[in-house]
């Protein structure tokens, strides 16, 4: 068993150098690069708009022992980096704090209720007009291995909980399964190649997984996760759209309040040194 | 210092074997047809596309028969034939140039201005006929769905409910099916997609006065986007290449299940080059595309050719499509006032058309999906860009002059270093073109051939990538701070 740190009981430092290491991979072998301007706004902007925020929220300072607000802010950044491309300065402006002013504005019963990440890259592609997602910008080579090794690394850490990604992973790949190999009788390496995108592994460990959107209580959880799988495959597969977890997500994501009601639960609070360790997983 | 002064393009990187579409050919004399090159223009705006497919089948006119599938059945009125001069044009206009620069002599100012440019590639074909059969199709549980002659084609649009069907009846009446081929039947026609079959109508063909096949055009409404190269993967030697022109109102096109890659673009290569840029292209091409690990589109080109945008491209290589090419595109949408009238500049939503050129070398174990595509808001425009300098003339014996050789052979170094990196090979292997450049006199310590002696061989990248020990460091270095401060 590894150590009790804050690095293992905070998923955020996962989740962030996990976004960190796509980053770099997009940068130093896609040829991202020249899209450094595009990461300076979502993280300036993200951070600006979410110390703002808090400023406002706080009436004062946020204390800078508890860094949560940064990491939070990061997460959301590192989500646009990744995921979502536009020409303009404003709409990547507009996104970031579209992301982080949701979180403020955009609540029920204390909890927020729609993904910072996806709120925004659907605001900007659906609103603007001006933002694309590209589902195909990863390849497919390396994301596999990035894939099992961030499973891997999961359940070894067990750094974060599991069931929502498993869930919708496991939903998701196995309706393309059937669709793909067994009904239409596409040879494997059609459904490889469906399923090894950057974007459905970023989706499935740090957009959907996200605590503070998802239901409470674990079922519920599950079936929340199931339903936009299944969701996200019918639009895929018949609608013929892409990049369709994302719109999936934010479609059911006010469906999280229901959920709630239906299934109580506790509310999830983010570990912080303060906390006692052992109420892990 | 310097200034544009002519520019070249690719056209003689296809060569001789242009052959034409995406479908595959079916063939009465066994393994003689194959096709190694494809030409498209797509055109989608909303569920609304049009394909085009330009045939430059050489054979025998007997022989040539073309399947592919399409999402919905197709009448009369959805196919025609367009003039074969469109692919040339936007060809043309979209392939990677090659730009010229002359360097100023630092002694004497003065400028020079040369132009040339490519003569464009003309084909040849024969004419013969023959008919196309229609017979045993409900025994064989295929339906003749729709039926027409179009131009010089004799079209069937068959729909089937089992591919042994729809293989022995193409057995059936006379075409060998490829054996690859039959592994995609059953998927395309589970996912319920059509079979537009085409033949040559050798009595259309004689009283048409084309000597060529005329490229053929489709338009449906789906909200597929989406190319079938899966099938003719089936008659193919290894790689097979396809040129993709697409138009839309918003912006670029680019490939949803595969990356979508700039080719590297605004290099400097040596002057040696320009008498041979089609190989030069050819190998970067070539390399570009192990390199990205074979699975990808390559954006060759990309411009906003509306009415109101008056730079079409920058330099020119040829005439940029103007109205008439767009109509035989297949760009609905354009009307003729929106072209001519130049008044209507500011109206955004006027005739807006965004042309992307990809380029897709693909085969069967790098591509086991069929190409989808989307159409972007991306209106940055991009072109596959290489530059030559010529050197200054004239004698350069002052200062400045003295100062230009020294730059000069610094900058061919570097010229021969870059074409290296982009082709993959050695500078040696230009060593006759490199013995062809005449120098003049005054600059002959900068001459490439005595450059090229003292260049470094280019080795084979066997190591870690400088990019990879880059990532390792920095994760390593994060967790290392990390732990300094306690986190981990």
């Amino acid at each position: 068993m590894q150590r009790q740190t804050l690095f293992f009981k905070d998923a955020r430092y996962f989740q962030i150098s996990f976004q960190c290491l796509l980053l770099a991979y997009g940068i130093f072998y896609l040829q991202w690069a020249a899209e450094w301007w595009l990461y300076a706004i979502y993280t300036g902007v993200s951070l600006g708009t979410q110390l703002a925020a808090e400023l406002i929220r706080q009436r004062g300072w946020p204390e800078w022992h508890n860094m949560g607000w940064i990491k939070s802010a990061l997460i959301s950044a590192l989500g646009l980096c990744l995921l979502l491309k536009t020409n303009h300065v404003y709409v990547a402006a507009g996104a970031a704090a579209v992301s982080i002013l949701s979180k403020y504005l955009i609540t029920f019963r204390g909890k927020h209720i729609f993904n910072p990440s996806a709120l925004g890259i659907a605001a900007a592609v659906w609103i603007t007009g001006e933002a694309w997602v590209s589902p195909g910008q990863w390849g497919s080579g390396i994301v596999l291995m990035l894939g099992v090794f961030c499973t891997g690394f999961i359940v070894v850490s067990r750094v974060q909980k599991l069931d929502v990604s498993l869930a919708f992973l496991g939903t998701f790949a196995g309706l393309l399964f059937l669709r793909q190999v067994v009904y239409l009788g596409w040879p494997a390496d059609y459904f490889i190649q469906s399923v090894s995108t950057g974007s459905l592994l970023l989706f499935s460990f740090f957009m959907i997984t996200d605590p503070k959107t998802t239901p409470n209580h674990p079922i519920a959880r599950i079936v929340w996760a199931i339903i936009i799988a299944a969701v996200a495959f019918y639009c895929a597969a018949f609608k013929f759209m892409n990049a369709t977890p994302i719109w999936a997500l934010v479609a059911m994501q006010p469906l999280v309040p229901l959920f709630d009601r239906l299934f109580t639960a506790k509310k999830f609070q983010w570990h912080t040194q303060k906390q006692v360790l052992h109420s892990r997983y | 210092m310097k200034k544009i002064i002519a520019t070249a393009t690719v056209l003689a990187i296809f060569g001789q074997h242009l052959w034409a579409f995406c479908g595959f050919y079916v063939s009465k004399a066994a393994g003689t047809l194959e096709n190694k090159t494809s030409q498209v223009i797509l055109v989608r705006d909303g569920n609304r596309t049009v394909i085009t497919m330009y045939n430059d089948f050489t054979g025998n006119l007997k022989d040539f028969a073309m399947v592919v599938p399409v999402p919905v059945v197709l009448q009369k009125q959805d196919v025609k034939v367009v003039d074969n001069g469109i692919f040339q044009r936007l060809n043309d206009y979209s392939a990677p140039r090659l730009v010229e620069y002359y360097d100023n002599n630092p002694c004497a100012m003065r400028e020079e201005y040369k132009y040339d440019s490519n003569a464009p590639m003309v084909k040849s074909m024969t004419t013969e006929s023959v008919g196309l059969l229609a017979a045993g199709a409900a025994k064989r549980k295929v339906t003749i769905e729709a039926q027409y002659t179009v131009g010089e084609y004799d079209i069937l649009i068959l729909s089937a409910k089992e591919s042994n069907g729809l293989k022995i009846w193409l057995d059936e009446n006379g075409y060998k099916i490829p054996a690859g081929a039959e592994e995609v039947l059953d998927p395309y026609i589970k996912s319920n997609l059509k079979f537009f079959v085409v033949k040559v109508n050798m009595a259309e063909k004689q009283k048409s006065n084309n000597a060529f096949l005329r490229p053929l055009q489709i338009r449906f409404a789906s909200p597929k986007f989406m190319l079938p190269i899966r099938l003719g993967m089936a008659n193919a030697n290894g790689d097979q290449d396809m040129l993709v022109y697409a138009f839309t109102k918003t912006g670029r096109v680019e490939t949803t299940n595969y990356r979508t890659v700039n080719m590297p673009t605004d290099k400097n290569i040596p002057l040696f080059v320009q008498p041979n840029f089609a190989r030069f292209y050819a190998d970067a091409f070539q390399h570009t595309w192990a390199k990205e690990g074979k699975s990808a589109a390559f954006l060759e080109y990309a411009w906003d050719v509306s009415p109101a945008n008056y730079v079409k491209c920058d330099p020119c290589v040829s005439n940029p499509p103007d109205y008439n090419d767009l109509v035989q595109a297949g760009v609905w949408w354009i009307k003729h006032d929106d072209y001519e009238n130049y008044v209507n500049e500011f109206d955004g939503n006027k005739g807006k058309v965004f042309f992307t050129r990809l380029h897709i070398r693909y085969n069967r174990s790098s591509f086991p999906q069929d190409l989808s595509f989307q159409t972007t808001p991306n209106m940055e425009a991009f072109q596959a860009r290489y530059i030559i300098t010529h050197p200054a003339t004239g004698s350069l014996t002052c200062d400045a002059g003295k100062a230009y050789l020294k730059d000069l052979k610094e900058r061919r170094r570097k010229e021969m270093k870059m074409l290296a990196l982009l082709t993959g090979k050695d500078v040696d292997e230009w060593q006759e073109d490199i013995s062809a450049v005449k120098d003049e006199e005054d600059n002959a310590e900068a001459m490439y051939a005595t450059l090229a002696l003292a260049m470094p061989k280019e080795q084979e990248k066997t190591g870690i990538p400088a990019g990879l020990i880059v990532l390792g460091t920095v994760l390593v270095g994060g967790a290392g701070v990390m732990r300094w401060k306690g986190m981990i």
